[in-house]
């Protein structure tokens, strides 16, 4: 379903995510952050979903594009290892190598969203893994990530 | 047979570089200057001969402009500042002069490593304003962390080992070591490639170009001024870019369908010569990755086949590729050895060895090149040189 309107003014949601270059055609997506919800852009003509959020729809030039939640279900399709790269709190690359992982959702073919995995092992990681969303706090906001599925049926949460 | 009313009506004669190192301790206009200095010198022109500048939007590089101004050229009737990497500089300048909004072309490249380059180029306050638009956090597939994102595809889906990423590697490192431009010059090994130091696993230091300072510059003008002018003129044959709707680096449909294959089937469509016909093959590796596409998606063999094909046609003796025995790749070093150019060095590279004057690198009767700077992404591109 669409989003409701948040009530975060655009100068909070910018201060908030300030890593991010938040602005007109990505506010949505970003404003689905502090609520920790996964709001993909969606076609509200054709039904396509695409990302990143553009302003008008790359299938059928409709401008009615909605950030719409997704189930936050995927598989990793693409996967790296920064062993260095930008700083950011609670990675630290002089205890081990960083996974950047992209996830293809189960949404729509090649409609990916790329962030980290956690609670699984380095050497587990791998292309192919299913995966589902969880969120992690990173500079005092919701930062969306994935964990194996198995994680979430285990237990942990 | 696609329309290219271009074809051979445009030439290069003239070339400049400075050269490439770690640090070059002057601008990227003193750069660019030099560069372009030596171009038009080389080709025998002076400054009331040129009409038009282009100049590439490296960070750090002086406008068109400012590089008209800095070299006080009188008149200027075409202006232009393409976007990295080289062939859109060079096809913008092939079509303004065949389009006659000029007659005579300078275009620049000046390369400067950008402060997030390594650890020296972030502690030199004279490089903090070049900042690029590169992630301040770690989470992302785009600009350059793309390449070893679909890099790790290609792993997965062809189960390719180390030893393929390695081997473009080497091949340009054997190389650069004929080529006094070059900033890498040192013999490198296979055992050296399997114990470099990871940086975006799966690709290592070594899979990816080394920034530098350094610039390169040509002029460009029509085939009938060329042929008044000092040096055989090298004809821009054929000439693309290639690009497909969905670009953005995460999204990217699949490893077989991306710039390079529109760049493949246009310039196939443009061009009398093809591989069967190439002299000199200098394709994009400013990440291994990069390469391997392109040696795939031009036809060389077949998808997931590039490292197999590279070992070959490995020539042992000599330690690099020698296709068929007789076609190098990227003799000068390319961005891996010779530094990161953004392809301008893979341009300057294909008109040397079509004017033989590559000396001991050269190869031997080089009549045409392929050229096919950039990536998959959104700076896909293919030229094809000939004399």
């Amino acid at each position: 379903m669409a989003a409701e309107p948040s009530a975060v003014t655009d100068a909070e949601l910018v201060a908030r995510l300030s890593r991010q270059r938040v602005d007109h055609d990505n506010k949505d997506y970003y404003r689905g952050w502090l609520e920790r919800r996964l709001l993909m852009n969606r076609c509200h003509e054709c039904g396509q979903w695409h990302h990143p959020p553009k302003p008008v729809c790359p299938n059928c030039w409709s401008s009615d594009v909605r950030a719409t939640e997704v189930s936050g279900r995927g598989t990793i399709h693409l996967l790296m290892l920064l062993h260095q790269g930008p700083p950011a709190p609670g990675v630290d690359y002089a205890v081990g190598p960083h996974p950047v992982a992209t996830v293809e959702l189960v949404e729509q073919p090649a409609l990916r969203l790329t962030t980290t995995i956690i609670d699984c092992p380095l050497d587990e990681i791998a292309i192919g893994m299913p995966v589902e969303l969880t969120w992690i706090e990173r500079d005092g906001a919701p930062f969306p990530v994935f964990r194996p599925v198995s994680a979430s049926t285990t237990g942990a949460s | 047979m696609t329309r290219y009313p271009a074809k051979d009506q445009v030439a290069i004669v003239g070339i400049g570089s400075t050269g490439f190192t770690r640090d070059a301790g002057r601008s990227s206009a003193a750069m660019a200057a030099a560069a372009s200095i030596a171009a038009i010198r080389d080709a025998g022109l002076t400054r009331d001969d040129i009409d038009a500048v282009v100049v590439a939007a490296e960070p750090g590089a002086p406008a068109p402009h400012q590089l008209a101004s800095m070299l006080g050229m009188p008149t200027i009737t075409h202006h232009t500042r393409p976007t990295p990497v080289a062939g859109f500089g060079l096809i913008d300048a092939v079509n303004a002069v065949f389009a006659g909004t000029c007659d005579t072309a300078l275009v620049c490249f000046s390369m400067m490593r950008s402060p997030t380059a390594s650890r020296s180029s972030t502690a030199d306050p004279l490089r903090r304003n070049l900042i690029m638009g590169t992630p301040s956090y770690p989470e992302s597939a785009s600009m350059a962390a793309a390449y070893a994102a679909w890099a790790s595809r290609y792993v997965y889906e062809y189960d390719a080992p180390r030893e393929d990423f390695g081997r473009v590697a080497i091949n340009g490192r054997t190389n650069a070591a004929q080529n006094p431009l070059a900033v890498m010059r040192a013999p490198l090994t296979m055992n050296d490639y399997l114990a470099a130091r990871m940086i975006r696993e799966p690709l290592c230091l070594f899979d990816m170009d080394v920034p530098v300072d350094g610039a390169d510059a040509f002029v460009v003008t029509t085939v009938e001024r060329a042929r008044q002018l000092p040096h055989v003129p090298v004809l821009v044959h054929a000439a693309t870019a290639g690009l497909v709707g969905t670009n953005d680096e995460d999204q990217l449909p699949s490893l077989r369908r991306h710039g390079q294959h529109v760049v493949v089937d246009r310039l196939k469509a443009l061009s009398d010569i093809w591989i069967d016909d190439v002299d000199v093959y200098l394709p994009y590796d400013g990440f291994s990755i990069i390469t391997l596409g392109w040696i795939e998606n031009t036809g060389w063999c077949a998808p997931g086949r590039a490292g197999r094909f590279l070992e070959e046609h490995w020539d042992v003796e000599q330690n690099r590729v020698m296709i068929n025995g007789r076609i190098p790749i990227n003799p000068h070093g390319g961005s891996l050895s010779e530094g990161a150019t953004r392809g301008s060095g893979h341009l300057r590279e294909a008109v040397v060895q079509l004017r033989g004057d590559a000396g001991p690198r050269q190869v031997v009767g080089a009549r045409t090149a392929l050229v096919t700077p950039g990536g998959f992404f959104f700076n896909s591109q293919g030229v094809v040189l000939r004399t």
